[in-house]
């Protein structure tokens, strides 16, 4: 790893007698694009606004390029966020609210005119400039939001959910806008997010956390593929998580016995996840799949999840291109078989 | 649908007409009226205009009543802003609708005992004369003074003044307050830049109040002012009893009507406006 430009270690977080984060340790690099990830809840925000000094913790310490934060007051850090309310001030114009830091840090009238313009522009808002905020549309008011935030060129920039109020279409460009500005700039983002999509295709490292704990941290594929527990496997894609006992070089679970590599010693129980994706459909039986029938389906475009229910009532999942769909002439209580090749099993000791 | 939208409005529009559009309209046609013999005839003549705008003692009078009531207005805002501001952010949602509720109870007793009360805290051996006396100052005269007005016209809109800005403080959304502070803005910064931009049509809202109560008040100016001089009120109770001169009075009723139009206007206008001069 790159510097460390923020280090949170031993960071608790508690509101009153709840515990929002317990003993957080993060390092994020210089330059780093992290996704910060888990349900609501988790601490995400809270560990956010630790480090914008928006909260303090309870105990431990957060560090920015080498130095203690923890007693700085928020206006003194440089580490700006952009809010998932966007919290554009309405009683100022675009140009107004991108020139509201530089105001702030007493740059004149005519250099904050210009870099807010050049802000504006280079996000292709400068027409705009002029506009009171709530006659701007969504993708605007995010554009403003962003360039409010980037034109003090400020080391790190905070993302508070920034996109979850954009429509669909607009996020994909976003986070096309996001990705390109931060590669640009070489600056450190840290992004909170509850959207698996935006998290695996925007960081470089993905932090999940759950109930006020990292669970893991890890590159987005990584995450995907070999989730580190339960909850990941659960949380992030699509998995069928079968738990069972290991006989060294297979699993033995409800639904029968699957070979599968990296198991813990014969006899000790263990977990077999299996990305949808990569479980096998057909309507002919074959030697050692599942036989299954068809629950329900979720159409979502190009791939379509088929829920499966096998003979013991364990529920199963397959994602298949809807292109594929054809031939299986799917549907309510069609019969199936379900097989997925050894390699694709992704075991977790724990249970 | 329609018709029922109708019925439902006709009280508010026969209340409205009956007892403010048509008594304004008989009082502005009054101010064109003459009192012969004590009595007052029905006529359309500008002399009670022309008198009443070309006495000196009017004018002092106006501008005397606008200068308190604003002067008041100011005071109000200024002293209830703190107030305010501690009531909105600094105390729990439970303490904030207690004080809300004994800010309200005022308003329970009389405006003129409430003034009366202040006979006691203000007079040549009142409460404060006798304090400041134990430590060699005084006495001084409060009442019967401008003081003693402004006082008055507190008594009477303070509480009202605290209620409204601490609504107005209360629906601030925090996460702007907060954005400000992670732009670098600094907390007294804050207050300016980005707390009372945001409370802008509250403030001005509560203030307009505090002017419009305070510029017709005839109780604070007569018992704590002493009548010297005399405010708008006062002068149109004067000049109903000189002589039985209704439509004299209607002049500087409709004078003081006109004001306040031309004010609220001005106010409304400011409170709503899109955006602040920068």
């Amino acid at each position: 790893m790159k510097d460390p430009l923020v280090v949170l270690s031993g960071v608790v977080k508690r509101f009153g007698t709840f515990t929002a984060v317990h003993r957080l340790d993060l390092e994020i690099a210089q330059g780093e694009f992290i996704a910060i990830m888990g349900p609501s809840g988790c601490g995400k925000t809270t560990t956010l606004r630790m480090i914008a000094g928006l909260e303090t913790p309870s105990e431990g310490e957060v560090r920015i390029s080498g130095q203690v934060m923890n007693d700085v007051p928020v206006h003194e850090r440089d580490t700006p966020l952009v809010w998932q309310s966007l919290a554009l001030f309405p009683f100022l114009n675009a140009r107004e609210n991108v020139e509201f830091g530089l105001r702030m840090r007493g740059v004149d009238t005519v250099e904050r005119r210009r870099r807010a313009m050049e802000w504006l522009e280079r996000l292709d808002i400068g027409a705009f400039a002029e506009r009171s905020v709530d006659t701007l549309s969504g993708g605007q008011r995010q554009r403003v939001a962003l360039a409010r935030s980037l034109v003090t060129e400020p080391r790190i920039l905070l993302l508070d959910e920034p996109l979850s109020a954009l429509d669909a279409h607009l996020v994909i460009r976003m986070q096309g806008v996001l990705t390109r500005l931060q590669r640009e700039l070489g600056i450190t983002f840290v992004h909170v997010t509850h959207s698996q999509s935006e998290a695996l295709a925007m960081a470089d490292r993905i932090v999940i956390m759950s109930e006020g704990r990292v669970v893991q941290i890890g590159r987005p594929r990584e995450i995907y593929r070999t989730p580190g527990n339960r909850f990941v496997a659960e949380f992030v894609g699509r998995n069928n998580i079968l738990s069972g006992i290991s006989r060294g070089d297979a699993i033995e679970t409800a639904l029968g016995t699957f070979p599968a590599a990296g198991l813990p010693a014969p006899g000790r129980p263990a977990t077999l996840v299996i990305a949808a994706d990569l479980v096998e459909i057909s309507q002919a039986p074959r030697d050692g799949a599942i036989p299954c029938s068809l629950i329900s389906e979720e159409f979502v475009g190009a791939t379509v999840t088929l829920f499966l229910e096998a003979a013991d009532g364990t529920e199963l999942k397959v994602q298949v291109p809807e292109r594929a769909l054809g031939e299986l002439n799917q549907h309510a209580g069609s019969r199936y078989h379900l097989s997925w090749p050894a390699d694709a099993g992704h075991v977790l000791t724990e249970t | 649908m329609n018709r029922f939208a109708l019925v439902f409005r006709l009280p508010i529009i026969v209340w409205q007409g009956l007892f403010f559009l048509g008594p304004l309209f008989f009082m502005i046609v009054m101010s064109f009226f003459l009192v012969k013999n004590y009595r007052m005839e029905e006529a359309f003549e500008l002399k009670n205009w022309a008198r009443m705008l070309t006495r000196g003692y009017v004018w002092d009078s106006y501008w005397y009543t606008l200068g308190m009531a604003g002067s008041a207005t100011l005071v109000a805002t200024l002293v209830a802003f703190p107030a305010a501001y501690a009531l909105a952010f600094r105390v729990s949602a439970e303490v904030r609708r207690w004080a809300i509720f004994l800010l309200i109870i005022p308003f329970f007793t009389s405006y003129l005992v409430r003034t009366f009360s202040w006979y006691v805290i203000l007079a040549g051996s009142g409460v404060i004369n006798a304090g400041l006396g134990t430590v060699g100052f005084g006495p001084y005269t409060m009442l019967n003074t401008p003081f003693g007005t402004v006082v008055g016209y507190l008594t009477l809109t303070l509480p009202l003044v605290v209620i409204l800005q601490t609504v107005a403080l209360a629906n601030i959304d925090q996460n702007l307050v907060q954005a400000a502070r992670n732009l670098g803005c600094s907390p007294p910064r804050t207050l300016i830049s980005v707390v009372v931009p945001l409370a802008k049509t509250g403030l001005i809202i509560a203030a307009l109040f505090c002017f419009i109560l305070s510029f017709g008040d005839f109780v604070a100016p007569y018992y704590l002012g002493g009548s010297k001089p005399p405010t708008l009120p006062i002068l149109i109770i004067d000049t109903t009893k000189s002589g039985q001169q209704w439509p004299r009075a209607a002049v500087v009723a409709v004078m003081m009507m006109l004001t306040l139009f031309a004010i609220a206007a001005t106010a409304i206008w400011l409170a709503y406006r899109r955006r602040i001069a920068s």
